[in-house]
C-alpha cells in the first residue's frame, strides 16, 4: 500500500530522478511535472495527497503554482528553494505553502517534513483540533484546559487562540503576519516585535525550559513552529 | 563709430551742386521752388547716409542759394530782410529733419545688430544643445562662441571637474587664475577698451565655473544672455549625464544580481541532487560504505558553503547588500547564530555574557546572525578543543558591542592589519584548516553596510577578541 501520491514539480530532470528513487524507496508513490503549467494540468488528474514545488522554474515560478494550487485545494504544499533569505521564506508561507526547505537538503529532513505535512490533514484545521496529547503537555481545546508539565495552566484568551492556531498547524512555520492575522485580527500584521514578547509569556507557561523550548519553536526572523 | 566716407560728402556735395546749377543755367523758377528742391535732396542725403553728410549739404545749400539766388546775386551778403527769414528757416527745416531721419536709421541699424545677435546666440544654442555631456558641451561652447561672435578667443573654467577649456592660443591673455577670479565674483566685467570679459556661470545659486571673451565684444546685454545660456545649457547636459550614469550603474547591478542568482541556482541543483542521493544512501548503507558516503554527503556540504561565500562576497563588493532593518536584542541574533552553527559546537563551552538591560539593535538581523556565526565558527576552529569560548555584548554610549572571544593561539600583530582582507589566512593555518578566506571579508562587509565597525584585538598566545558595533534602536520602534 502507498504511504500516498506526491507530485513533484522541478524543472531539473537529476532532481526528479533522485526524488522519485528515493520516494519511491520510503513508499510513496511519485508523479513528476517539469513545470509549474504541467503541475497544475497533472494536479486535478493526479489528485496527489502532497506536492513537493521548485520556487525557481521558467514560466510559472513556484510562487504562482502554489497560489493557483491553492485556489482550489488544501493539500500539503512544500516549496523547494535555493534561495534561503526570510524574504523567501515568508514569500513562499504567505503563498499558501505549508512549508519551505532549502535546497541542498538531507532526505531524512525532507521526509521529516513530508510526514509532517501529510498529518497535518486538511480537514482538522479548518474546525481546529480538539486537543493535544504529550507526555508532559495536553491541550483540550473544548474545554479550554492546558495541563503542562504536571500542573494546570490557566492562559489568556489571546494565548489560547495563538496555541490553538499552532497546534492546528503542527509542523508548519507560521509566520509572525499569519498568526497576528488569526489571532489579533486583519488589521495587525507589522507588530512581530509584540508577538515576541507574547510568545515567550505562552512559552514560560508550557515549556519545562522555556529557555530551549520543545514545542514553540523560533523560526529564526520568520515566526514559529508548534514541533509536535 | 561711423567711418568717415569722402565719396559720400562729395556726392552729397554734387547733388546740392546739380540742383543750383540746373535752376540757375537751364529752368529759370522762383526761389521758393529752389528752396524746396533743395530741401529735398538734403532730406534724401540724411535718409541715405546720416546727419554728418546732411549737415554738410544744407551748408553748402545755403551758400548756393544765398550766392546765386537771393539778391544781391553774386554776393553772400542779403539786403532784404525777408530772404533772412526764408534762409534761416531752411536751415533749421534742413538740420532738424536730418536729425529725425537719422535717428530712426540709427534705431534701424541698432534693430538689426539685436537681430543678428539674438541670432547668433540662438546658432550658439543649437550649436551646444546636441551634447548630452558636459565638457564636450563646454568644448563646443568655446569653439562656437568665437566662430558666432566674431571674437578672438574664449576661454572656460568648469568647476565641477576642475578644468580649463580654451578655444586656442589666443585666449592666453585671460589666465587661468582670473578665470579661477572671476568664478568667485558675481558679476559680469567688462574692460575698458572692451577687449575682455570675464563673467561668473552659474545656475541658481549653483557655481558652474567662469567664461572669459577676448575681444570684439558683444554688447553687454548680450554678454549676459550668453553666460546665462552656457550656465544652461551646461546644466542640462549633467542633468543628462547623471541620467544616464544612474541608469547604467542601474542596469549593471541588475544584470549583476541575476547573475548572482543564477550562479546560485546552477551550482546548488546539482548539489540538490547529489546531497538528497547520498543522504538517502546513508540510511540503510552497510558500515564499509557508510564512511565513504559520509564523505560525499560532507563535501557536498562544504561545496555548498563554499557556492554561498562566493555570491555573498560578491554581494558584499557589488554594495548589493539590501538591509532590511528591525530592532532585535542581542540574544536573539547570539541564541540564532548558535543555532545556525549546529553541529560545529557540539561538544564545545560557549559562555555568553549580556550586559543586564540592553536595548535593542537596529540592524538586518538575518545578515548580522550570519557575522556572529562566522566570528563563532572561527573562534571555533581556531582555539583549542577544552578552551571554552566568550560571546558578549555590552552598551558603549549609542551602541551595543559583540564580541566573541577565545582563547586560543592569538593572531600576530603584523597579521592583524590584513585578517579582514579578502581571501586572507593566517600564516599558521594556511595550510591546515580548511576555509575559503572569505568569511571575514563577508562580516566586515555586513558590518559596513550598517554604518558601523568590525575590529580585533588578540594578544599572542592569550587569544583573540573580535568585536562589531550595532546602532541602538530608536525609542518607539520597539
Amino acid at each position: 500500500l502507498s504511504a500516498g501520491k506526491i507530485l513533484v514539480v522541478d524543472d531539473d530532470p537529476q532532481i526528479r530522478r533522485v526524488m522519485k528513487a528515493t520516494l519511491v524507496g520510503h513508499g510513496y508513490e511519485v508523479v513528476e511535472a517539469r513545470t509549474g503549467e504541467d503541475a497544475l494540468e497533472k494536479f486535478p488528474q493526479e489528485m496527489p495527497a502532497l506536492v513537493l514545488l521548485d520556487m525557481n522554474m521558467p514560466g510559472m515560478d513556484g510562487l504562482e503554482t502554489c497560489r493557483h494550487i491553492r485556489s482550489g485545494s488544501d493539500i500539503p504544499v512544500i516549496i523547494l528553494s535555493v534561495r534561503n533569505t526570510e524574504k523567501d521564506k515568508v514569500a513562499a508561507l504567505d503563498a499558501g505553502a505549508d512549508d519551505y526547505v532549502t535546497k541542498p537538503f538531507g532526505i531524512e529532513e525532507l521526509l521529516a517534513r513530508i510526514r509532517a505535512a501529510m498529518r497535518r490533514s486538511p480537514s482538522s484545521s479548518e474546525g481546529g483540533p480538539h486537543g493535544y496529547s504529550a507526555p508532559d503537555l495536553e491541550v483540550d481545546f473544548e474545554t479550554r484546559k492546558v495541563h503542562a508539565n504536571g500542573k494546570d495552566v490557566r492562559l489568556t484568551p489571546k494565548e489560547f487562540e495563538t496555541l490553538r492556531y499552532l497546534v492546528a498547524h503542527t509542523g508548519r512555520p507560521v509566520t509572525h503576519r499569519e498568526i497576528l492575522q488569526a489571532v489579533w485580527g486583519p488589521d495587525y500584521g507589522d507588530e512581530p516585535e509584540y508577538l515576541r514578547v507574547f510568545i515567550n509569556q505562552l512559552r514560560k507557561k508550557i515549556e519545562a525550559n522555556p529557555a530551549k523550548p520543545k514545542y514553540i519553536l523560533t523560526e529564526p526572523w520568520v515566526g514559529y513552529r508548534f514541533a509536535g | 563709430m561711423p567711418r568717415v566716407n569722402l565719396s559720400r560728402f562729395l556726392a552729397s556735395i554734387l547733388a546740392v551742386g546739380g540742383i543750383l546749377a540746373l535752376y540757375r543755367l537751364v529752368l529759370p523758377v522762383n526761389n521758393t521752388t529752389v528752396a524746396l528742391s533743395l530741401l529735398l535732396v538734403v532730406l534724401g542725403v540724411s535718409a541715405r547716409w546720416g546727419l554728418a553728410e546732411a549737415t554738410v549739404a544744407s551748408i553748402v545749400a545755403v551758400l548756393g542759394l544765398n550766392y546765386y539766388f537771393l539778391e544781391p546775386v553774386g554776393t553772400f551778403t542779403i539786403e532784404d530782410p525777408q530772404n533772412w527769414v526764408a534762409l534761416i528757416a531752411f536751415l533749421v527745416t534742413a538740420v532738424t529733419a536730418s536729425q529725425l531721419s537719422a535717428r530712426v536709421r540709427r534705431r534701424a541699424a541698432e534693430a538689426e545688430e539685436r537681430r543678428l545677435e539674438i541670432e547668433r546666440l540662438y546658432e550658439l544654442v543649437q550649436a551646444m544643445m546636441l551634447s548630452g555631456n558636459a565638457r564636450r558641451t563646454i568644448r563646443e561652447f568655446v569653439q562656437r562662441v568665437v566662430q558666432v561672435f566674431g571674437c578672438e578667443a574664449a576661454a572656460f573654467y568648469y568647476r565641477p571637474g576642475e578644468e580649463f577649456f580654451r578655444s586656442g592660443p589666443e585666449s592666453a591673455p585671460v589666465t587661468d587664475h582670473d578665470l579661477l577670479a572671476a568664478a568667485e565674483i558675481d558679476e559680469l566685467s567688462v574692460d575698458a577698451l572692451r577687449r575682455r570679459a570675464t563673467a561668473p556661470v552659474r545656475l541658481g545659486g549653483h557655481p558652474l565655473g567662469a567664461m572669459a571673451l577676448v575681444g570684439p565684444l558683444p554688447s553687454d546685454q548680450t554678454l549676459r544672455a550668453i553666460v546665462n545660456l552656457v550656465a544652461i545649457t551646461i546644466q542640462k547636459a549633467r542633468a543628462i549625464e547623471d541620467a544616464s550614469h544612474a541608469e547604467a550603474a542601474r542596469q549593471s547591478e541588475v544584470l549583476k544580481s541575476a547573475l548572482l542568482d543564477s550562479l546560485a541556482h546552477d551550482i546548488k541543483t546539482p548539489l540538490t541532487s547529489i546531497k538528497a542521493a547520498v543522504t538517502s544512501l546513508l540510511g540503510a548503507a552497510a558500515p564499509a560504505d557508510r564512511e565513504l558516503l559520509t564523505i560525499i554527503n560532507e563535501e557536498a556540504d562544504r561545496l555548498n558553503q563554499l557556492a554561498a561565500e562566493v555570491i555573498a562576497m560578491a554581494r558584499v563588493e557589488a554594495g548589493k547588500l539590501h538591509l532590511e532593518k528591525f530592532p532585535v536584542t542581542a540574544a536573539e541574533l547570539i541564541e540564532a547564530a548558535l543555532a545556525d552553527l549546529g553541529a560545529v559546537r557540539r561538544g564545545r563551552t560557549i559562555n555568553i555574557r549580556l550586559a543586564p538591560g540592553l536595548p535593542r539593535v537596529e540592524c538586518d538581523p538575518e545578515l548580522v546572525q550570519q557575522v556572529v556565526k562566522q566570528l563563532t565558527e572561527n573562534a571555533l576552529k581556531y582555539s583549542p578543543e577544552a578552551a571554552p569560548l566568550t560571546i558578549s555584548a555590552v552598551r558603549k554610549g549609542e551602541k551595543i558591542v559583540i564580541g566573541v572571544a577565545d582563547r586560543g593561539a592569538g593572531i600576530d600583530e603584523d597579521e592583524r592589519a590584513h585578517i579582514f582582507d579578502k581571501f586572507f589566512r593566517g600564516r599558521r593555518y594556511r595550510f591546515e584548516t580548511k576555509g575559503t578566506g572569505m568569511g571575514l571579508a563577508i562580516a566586515k562587509g555586513i558590518v559596513e553596510a550598517h554604518g558601523e565597525k568590525i575590529w580585533v584585538e588578540s594578544e599572542p598566545g592569550q587569544g583573540s577578541a573580535f568585536y562589531f558595533s550595532l546602532p541602538t534602536a530608536r525609542r518607539g520602534d520597539s
